[in-house]
């Protein structure tokens, strides 16, 4: 089975983040890392490359900096890569890169299954998997939890509302966005750090793609939420802090 | 007159909450537009497309066999049908499970740009402008799509509900739904026979910031045992094993209404949030002072938890 798997680059969320001149986060202080949906869909492609054999081909978009992610998903045991680092892609929407993604997944040939996270952590859309079904012509299934296969046929449960699972059935070739918590994401090993260095990674521009799609979509600015409701908030060392607080939901909140 | 379209979403011919937030959004961009308010409802018969008239004055109906279970690509044909037929500007769909499913492929199928979990809107020289939020609701932005048509998708609670009204007309749409490659064989729960953390008055709930199973029992479950109380979960604490899935509160979860809500550690994703909310007092703990939990919460600690839950324990 060829599984290919969209990966992206997205920063900590834990990060100090600072915007500049409204447009951009400044990425001088930012930790980068793998999308963390896209982490559990690289181990749900390597858990099913172990039992069925095959390959996993990680394909993502982004600048220099993501190529550290991919060997990340190489050193878990992914076969080889497709980086398209392209500052015009880079600079358009969902749109944008779901059109990169089909065409370089398109160079792979005979991809049997396409897996996605089910949104990146940065921009939390939740479209672009979707899109790039439908640019293949492909059926799809969002927020996967659990996946089964048997020959080409897929049975997977669609995370809903409230602790309900969907439970569906369709053929592959199909494109699956993963749900974080579908699996237990593996750590590299030694070895596995070792041989990602030498694994083959494609680099391409959306040229080499003969692809050069325009956005739907215009960013206006970013700016920091304002929120109209701020906590209370608690000073003082643990102890004065918590024993304040503790102190407070008795009298002023008599809560407990 | 142009139209703006809200999707209406329904399980067993009840409407979701997000549907009537949908007709209130519909009527808000519509009037600051110049257009007209309109909603679409697919299903196997028009029963509730009769219950959405009372939310907003136009309805479509696209009633097909097909169409009495969700489906992306039932869905994806329905909407476009209404589209196609009518003069509509814009859709908005609920950004619920089933609307991330199928809402980009509404804007693929009907030539449209998509801005997605969205939370405000706003109009500027006869463009709308959405909100939406980012990097784990750290920073917000604002985005406009260069098309003809729009969709947008809403995040829960965008918008408050509308109220019901006098009945307005239901007019059917036909529709010719073709292949539907998904086949749902049915609905299965998740937390069956598990606890019930929502009839809860005190929920301490853990989040990543716990580090580890042994850290979440060793400070949530026994902050919330001297409480009283219970003790809960958001999601990457189930995601990790660290709890069961029946503790975890959120959009994939519980939604719990407790008097006390503590979250520790919980960053305040909108996911989570939207299953506490509804808690009369809200304490936030956490090491991030920019955590968006502190903006929903009625105290916060900013600080390490590993200190000050000790230090909570000691002065109960």
């Amino acid at each position: 089975m060829k599984i290919a798997v969209c990966l992206k680059q997205v920063p900590d969320m834990e990060s100090k983040f600072k915007i500049v001149d409204g447009k951009k986060i400044d990425e001088s202080q930012i930790a980068f890392k793998i999308n963390d949906f896209d982490n559990y869909a690289v181990e749900a492609a390597l858990q099913l490359k172990e039992k069925l054999g095959g390959e996993v081909v990680i394909v993502t978009c982004g600048p220099d900096r993501a190529s550290k992610d991919i060997r990340q998903a190489f050193a878990m045991g992914a076969d080889w890569g497709i980086h398209v680092n392209d500052p015009a892609v880079e600079s358009g929407d969902n749109f944008v890169v779901a059109s990169v993604l089909q065409k370089a997944i398109e160079t792979i040939g005979g991809v049997d299954l396409v897996l996605t996270g089910v949104q990146a952590e940065d921009d939390q859309a939740a479209v672009t998997g979707v899109m790039l079904a439908d640019l293949m012509g492909l059926p799809h299934c969002t927020n996967v939890k659990k996946l089964e296969i048997n020959g080409n046929n897929l049975t997977v449960n669609r995370e809903l509302e409230g602790g309900f699972n969907e439970v569906i059935e369709m053929s592959a070739p199909a494109v699956l966005s993963i749900q974080s918590g579908i699996n237990e994401p593996r750590y590299p090993t030694l070895p596995g750090i070792m041989k990602a260095k030498k694994k083959r990674l494609d680099v391409k521009k959306g040229a080499d793609l003969g692809v050069s799609p325009k956005s739907k979509t215009d960013f206006i600015k970013m700016f920091f939420p304002v929120s109209e409701h701020k906590a209370e908030i608690i000073q003082g060392d643990p102890a004065t802090a918590a024993a304040k607080l503790i102190e407070k939901l008795k009298t002023e909140a008599k809560v407990i | 007159m142009a139209k703006i379209l809200a999707i209406a979403e329904h399980k067993n011919g009840k409407l979701t909450d997000g549907t009537l937030e949908l007709c209130k959004a519909a009527k808000a961009i519509a009037s600051a537009l110049g257009a007209e308010p309109a909603a679409a409802v697919l299903g196997k018969d028009d029963s509730v497309a009769k219950e959405v008239a009372k939310y907003i004055p136009l309805v479509f109906s696209v009633t097909n066999a097909a169409l009495e279970k969700y489906t992306s690509d039932g869905y994806v044909q329905g909407v476009k049908a209404v589209v196609e037929s009518q003069d509509v500007k814009g859709v908005l769909i609920s950004h619920s499970y089933d609307g991330v499913d199928y809402a980009a492929k509404v804007a693929m199928a009907i030539n449209a740009g998509i801005v997605s979990n969205c939370n405000k809107a706003r109009i500027d020289g006869g463009a709308v402008i959405f909100t939406r939020n980012t990097y784990n609701g750290k920073i917000q932005e604002e985005k406009k799509v260069n098309t003809d048509k729009f969709v947008a998708t809403f995040e829960k609670g965008a918008y408050d509900m509308e109220p019901a009204g006098s009945p307005g007309t239901v007019t059917a749409v036909s529709a010719s739904i073709g292949a539907i490659r998904t086949t749902v064989k049915g609905i299965i729960e998740t937390m069956a026979g598990a606890v019930d953390i929502s009839q809860a008055k005190i929920i301490v709930s853990g989040g990543r910031g716990c580090k580890d199973a042994d850290k979440y029992k060793e400070f949530i479950v026994s902050l919330a045992k001297k409480l009283g109380g219970e003790y809960g979960a958001s999601r990457p604490v189930v995601d990790s094993g660290w709890t069961d899935a029946a503790r975890q509160v959120g959009q994939s979860g519980k939604t719990v209404n407790p008097d006390l809500y503590i979250a520790v550690g919980i960053s305040g994703a909108i996911q989570h949030v939207a299953g506490m909310k509804g808690a009369k007092c809200i304490v936030a703990i956490n090491k991030d002072p920019e955590a968006p939990i502190f903006n929903i919460a009625t105290y916060g600690i900013v600080g390490d938890l590993f200190e000050v839950i000790p230090a909570m324990l000691a002065s109960l």
